[in-house]
């Protein structure tokens, strides 16, 4: 006796009911609503039921039908929210279609966070030539020719007046020659020296500031480097003045700051010393302010240098300096 | 400058240890950069008493002593021919390293065994004796430490001096500021004033022709001297700061030197000509033969001394040979000058000789001191030369150098320091260092500095000392009030950084490269003779010739940092490099300093990946890179056009492009000329791009105005024309744009074919047409007309054209 198809209906929902895969759903689907699928073939037979049964039968098969239809339809989807779709899945751990940034030069983020430091304090940033004449270099800066001064510096000459410049401080010049004070700048660039091992490579970097005006004293020097050097490092990391000579300023002080390394007890890096040297800095030397035409009884101010190379080896615990300039792709992309 | 605590202890007394002593030198500005123990290779040797000594059975030269080392008795065969029974002499116990000397063992000579060395003077570097073995004092112990047994144990501080504090270039020196610091007294070496006499009339005399150059020059005659070894005190002295003892003349020279900073000369007076002293300048082209046995061309700028007829030395640098004090010298005439510091520096750097003497001398002495040194030099020479000083000095002062007294203000001093030091605080911390304090107004003192405080000329450098005797940490950090205007940034900064962010945004990697380069470099990038990139800005004294002339180009060393790379077997390499490059304009003038960006790109365009087949870079990676930049830094209308082959020098011809922005040629990108590869020794092809920044800078320093979004759809119709390959891409899209038509909106490339339905030396070029109306949606038919129009255009343009 065949199946009325009420019995049909109630078989197909339990089966229904069992099934936990999209493929077991599938597989029900198939079984009912296919072309062949007993629902299917029900409605296909009822031309055999007697004529008075037809109508009812044809009726109750299309509900079935529909019943069976959105029943198959809402298990796929709860199924789809409840349980991973094993079948057409990826493989998520698979590398991505990257395009990876490549890498700003370890000196370029230094120069750039040591310029973001001084500028949120009210410096201006100012540039100059590399190739100097000797009086940038050193005249203006009260380092006149055969001054001994001039052996602190190894200088690479073009010519007996034009040489490349040592140091970033020709710029502090070539700003108040052209401003009135007062000025606060400070002065990235290149610089060189003919000098040449695992500390000194014949290029480099320096940072030069500069604040003048009425009433800057050496007390705001230290102020001021001390707000850099805690921005820079840390606030752990104290300062120490030392007494030193930069024909260019007056009083001259070397800056020490607290091994970053060892933090004071004395490392191979600070050479036992718990200190490390990374500033040279000095009121301004009144010489220079007359070469430039300020008045040095109202004007005094402070200028400081750094070398940016030397900041960075502390910051990333990098122990060559050539590195920097031997561009080797994988000694960059690491910063 | 090397000081030994033993030495400064003859002058100051110092309780603290070592380490503070160190620790507050530095802060007071005199940077103590190493303390270390000089005689501590000794710490193995130890006085040993011969107390049998037998010839050796295997060689006639050699004995074997046994030698009591204190607590054993050991056997060392020597070859001393002085080693005699009973002599106390150093003996080396295996294990010591000598100075030049392997590490000594315990051996067998001849068969013989030796546990030690008994060792000579020189061996040890305590003189220059090597023809014995040391013979030390009858009444040491045997078996103690020889550094101990003959007081050597000592530390020595090296003290780096800036070049102002040449008065520190002395043990008195340091003592002095040692004494300042501690605030106790220091104790100068008795001097007696010299004897008033003009004996010394009959015997030379001292003429001063150069007198700027010469301001003072001071002499005196020591007789029946006795040219001999210094005694050891003397040579433990000098050894331990590492000066090499010669004889008690030229010693005692130099000891004072050390000690008070004044150079002195020593001349064998019997070789003076004429007996006398003339200090004169060079005559140009003459030569001198110094002690060093180099023969010197002068010049008329440098000061010598000289005798009646010929120079003796030249000033201030070294002594003649032909007037060196030898073993058979009797008569010394001592030279205790000041020479003006900027003629010493000069001639020291003409001839390219820096001693001793001349480093302070051109740092500058005390011009006071001449006299003293020079007394004190005779005296010590009459007690170890066996001498006798010839009554009277000769002392020329032609130019008197005086020291001005400055004037200070007191709240001046505050207002510099940034903190209030009161006058009897200042003052009392300028007296600690000699110098002359009066009161000249309530907030004044009048200071007259010391002689030998050559550097302190204005008031700053007062400041200065009372600073740092104070202790710049004692100063309270304290922050300016700020100004609160400010300017524009930099524009060249600016976009320097934009470029950096959009080319590793592009994945490119920031080179920094030297800014020389090699003048080979030229030749090697294939440049034409009349390029400007030959305009090479050569350096005097490059540190190798691989580094002599300033970059005209970045291109040399991003090739080098490809090689460099390839070499470490990294072959994929994207990397941009921003900088300057600088064209000669004559080597008297600055050069013309021009900003550059440049990338290279070189090896697959991405890593081996699962998605992409290895592919190598090629013009179009790179040309896109410089499309993306130029669209990053807001520069529209850019082209791209061939270069003819007798300007592309560095770049292969057919493979280059210039890159134009409106009129104005802004740079070039290209693939490497295969023989610049070759030159660069690259195994691979590379792909540069090269831009000027400031042109850049300009193009890209313009306002934005925003444009309102358009309200209508747009339609899109495609149109594919074969043409020959010879004509330019470009060449159509810019046909298209030049018929004008206002409802265009863009024209887009998206396909070129090549291949079996396109005629041989044909292509098929396809373009995405799309236009669109500010004023209403555009009709199918409308659009299909204006299409129609653009196709008959093209087709009568370029012979064939067929819609895509």
């Amino acid at each position: 006796m065949e199946k009325t198809i009420d019995q049909i209906c109630s078989d197909a929902l339990r089966e229904l009911g069992t099934a936990k895969s999209k493929e077991s759903l599938n597989a029900v689907s198939l079984k009912y609503l296919s072309r062949k699928g007993i629902v299917t073939q029900f409605l296909r037979n009822i031309s055999q039921l007697p004529p008075e049964e037809r109508p009812n039968a044809g009726k109750r098969a299309n509900e079935t039908k529909k019943i069976l239809e959105k029943a198959i339809e809402d298990a796929i989807n709860s199924l789809g929210a409840e349980t991973p779709d094993t079948d057409d899945s990826i493989d998520v751990s698979l590398p991505g279609r990257a395009s990876l940034p490549g890498s700003i030069h370890p000196i370029t983020q230094i120069t750039r966070q040591i310029c973001d430091i001084f500028t949120r304090m009210g410096f201006e940033i100012a540039e100059g030539p590399e190739v100097e004449s000797d009086y940038y270099n050193f005249e203006a800066l009260n380092i006149p020719k055969y001054h001994p001064a001039r052996d602190m510096q190894d200088t690479f000459y073009v010519s007996d007046n034009i040489v490349l410049r040592t140091h970033t401080s020709p710029i502090q010049v070539r700003v108040m020659e052209k401003r009135k004070p007062p000025v606060k700048v400070i002065a990235p660039g290149k610089v060189y020296r003919s000098d040449s091992d695992i500390t000194h490579t014949p290029m480099f970097h320096q940072i030069e500031g500069l604040m003048v005006g009425e009433n800057i004293s050496f007390g705001n020097l230290k102020g001021i480097l001390t707000n850099f050097v805690h921005l820079m490092f840390d606030e752990k990391t104290s300062l120490r003045f030392r007494p030193s000579f930069f024909p260019f300023t007056e009083p001259s002080a070397e800056v020490d700051i607290l091994c970053v390394m060892c933090r004071g007890k004395g490392c191979r890096v600070c050479s036992q010393t718990g200190w490390l040297e990374v500033l040279g800095a000095g009121m301004v030397h009144p010489a220079v302010f007359e070469n430039v035409g300020y008045n040095t009884s109202r004007i005094t101010g402070f200028a400081f240098g750094m070398g940016v190379e030397r900041i960075t080896m502390l910051k990333y615990g990098i122990d060559d300096i050539r590195k920097f300039f031997e561009n080797d792709l994988r000694f960059l992309r690491q910063f | 400058m090397k000081v030994s605590l033993s030495w400064l202890k003859d002058y100051v007394s110092i309780e603290t240890d070592i380490h503070d002593l160190a620790s507050a030198l530095t802060m007071a500005g005199l940077e103590v950069e190493s303390i270390a123990k000089p005689f501590d290779y000794l710490e193995k040797v130890v006085v040993g008493r011969i107390i049998e000594i037998k010839p050796h059975p295997n060689a006639g030269k050699l004995k074997i002593c046994q030698v009591d080392a204190g607590d054993r008795i050991l056997q060392v065969v020597c070859g001393a021919p002085n080693a005699e029974d009973n002599l106390v002499a150093p003996l080396a116990l295996p294990g010591t390293v000598l100075p030049d000397g392997p590490l000594l063992t315990k051996c067998e000579i001849r068969g013989e065994i030796s546990e030690g060395m008994l060792c000579s003077e020189k061996e040890l570097e305590l003189g220059e004796d090597g023809s014995g073995i040391m013979v030390l004092p009858d009444n040491l112990r045997a078996g103690s430490n020889i550094a101990s047994a003959m007081n050597l144990s000592d530390y020595v501080l090296e003290i780096g001096l800036t070049p102002n504090r040449s008065d520190c270039l002395s043990i008195i020196g340091i003592a002095r500021e040692i004494a300042a610091l501690q605030k106790s007294r220091i104790k100068y070496p008795d001097i007696s004033p010299p004897v008033k006499s003009k004996e010394i009339f009959d015997f030379t005399s001292v003429t001063i022709e150069a007198p700027e150059h010469c301001p003072r020059y001071t002499a005196g005659l020591v007789k029946d001297i006795n040219v001999a070894p210094s005694p050891f005190w003397l040579r433990k002295r000098l050894l331990s700061i590492g000066q090499r003892p010669i004889n008690n003349i030229v010693d005692i020279t130099n000891f004072i030197m050390l000690e008070c900073g004044q150079p002195l000369h020593a001349f064998d007076f019997d070789l003076l000509e004429g007996s006398r002293i003339v200090v004169r300048t060079a005559t140009k082209g003459e030569t001198f033969t110094t002690i060093d046995r180099k023969e010197r061309i002068l010049d008329p700028d440098m000061l010598m001394i000289c005798d009646g007829k010929k120079p003796v030395a030249i000033a201030g640098v070294m002594g003649g040979l032909n007037s060196e004090i030898v073993n058979s010298t009797k008569r010394v005439l001592i030279e205790s000058a000041y020479f003006n510091p900027l003629s010493i520096r000069k001639t020291s750097k003409k001839i390219g000789l820096s001693t001793e003497a001349s480093y302070r001398f051109e740092r500058g002495i005390d011009p006071d001191g001449t006299v003293r040194a020079l007394v004190r030099a005779a005296s010590l020479m009459t007690d170890m030369g066996k001498g006798k000083s010839i009554k009277g000095i000769i002392d020329q002062y032609p130019l008197i150098q005086k020291k001005e007294t400055i004037e200070l203000g007191i709240s001046a001093t505050g207002k510099v320091l940034g903190t209030e030091l009161d006058k009897n605080t200042i003052r009392s911390l300028l007296e600690s260092i000699e110098f002359k304090v009066k009161n000249s107004g309530p907030d004044t003192i009048k200071v007259t500095p010391p002689s030998f405080r050559v550097d302190i000329t204005r008031p700053v450098d007062l400041m200065e000392e009372a600073a740092r005797l104070y202790g710049y940490n004692r100063i309270p950090a304290s922050l300016p009030l700020m100004q609160s205007e400010t300017t524009q940034p930099l524009k060249a900064l600016v976009i320097r950084e934009k470029i950096k962010d959009i080319m590793t945004g592009l994945s490119f990697t920031e080179a920094v490269n030297y800014s020389f380069i090699s003048e080979s470099s030229c030749a090697r990038l294939n440049l034409s003779s009349d390029d400007p990139k030959r305009r090479l800005l050569h350096l005097l004294n490059p540190l190798t010739e691989e580094q002599n002339v300033m970059r005209t180009s970045l291109v040399p060393g991003l090739l080098e940092t490809m090689h460099r790379n390839l070499s470490q077997q990294v072959r994929n390499l994207k990397f941009f490099e921003t900088g300057k490059i600088f064209l000669s304009k004559g080597n008297e003038s600055l050069p013309e300093e021009i900003e550059m960006a440049a990338g290279l790109m070189t090896g697959g365009r991405y890593s081996q990946t699962w998605y992409e087949k290895d592919a190598e870079c090629d013009f179009y990676d790179i040309k896109g890179v410089v499309e993306g930049l130029l669209a990053g830094l807001d520069i529209e209308n850019i082209r791209f056009t061939k270069i003819p082959v007798e300007l592309c020098c560095y770049t292969r011809y057919g493979y280059t492009a210039k890159i134009i922005a409106g009129n104005e040629t802004i740079g070039i990108v290209g693939e490497v000329h295969p023989e610049v590869h070759h030159n660069f020794d690259l195994k691979q092809k590379a792909f540069i791009f090269e831009l000027n920044c400031s042109t850049l800078l300009a193009l890209s320093d313009q306002d934005i105005t925003a444009r309102l979004l358009p309200k209508f759809p747009a339609s899109t119709r495609d149109i594919s024309i074969i043409t020959d390959k010879s004509i330019e891409a470009m060449y159509i899209l810019e046909k298209i744009n030049s018929i004008g038509e206002k409802l265009i909106e863009n024209t887009h490339l998206f396909d070129i074919f090549e291949g079996a339905s396109v005629p041989a030396g044909k292509r098929s070029v396809s373009i995405r047409i799309t236009y669109r109306s500010s004023e209403k949606t555009l009709e199918d038919g409308e659009v299909n007309n204006i299409h129609k129009r653009i196709t008959d255009r093209l087709s009568m343009e370029f012979g064939a054209s067929l819609p895509a």
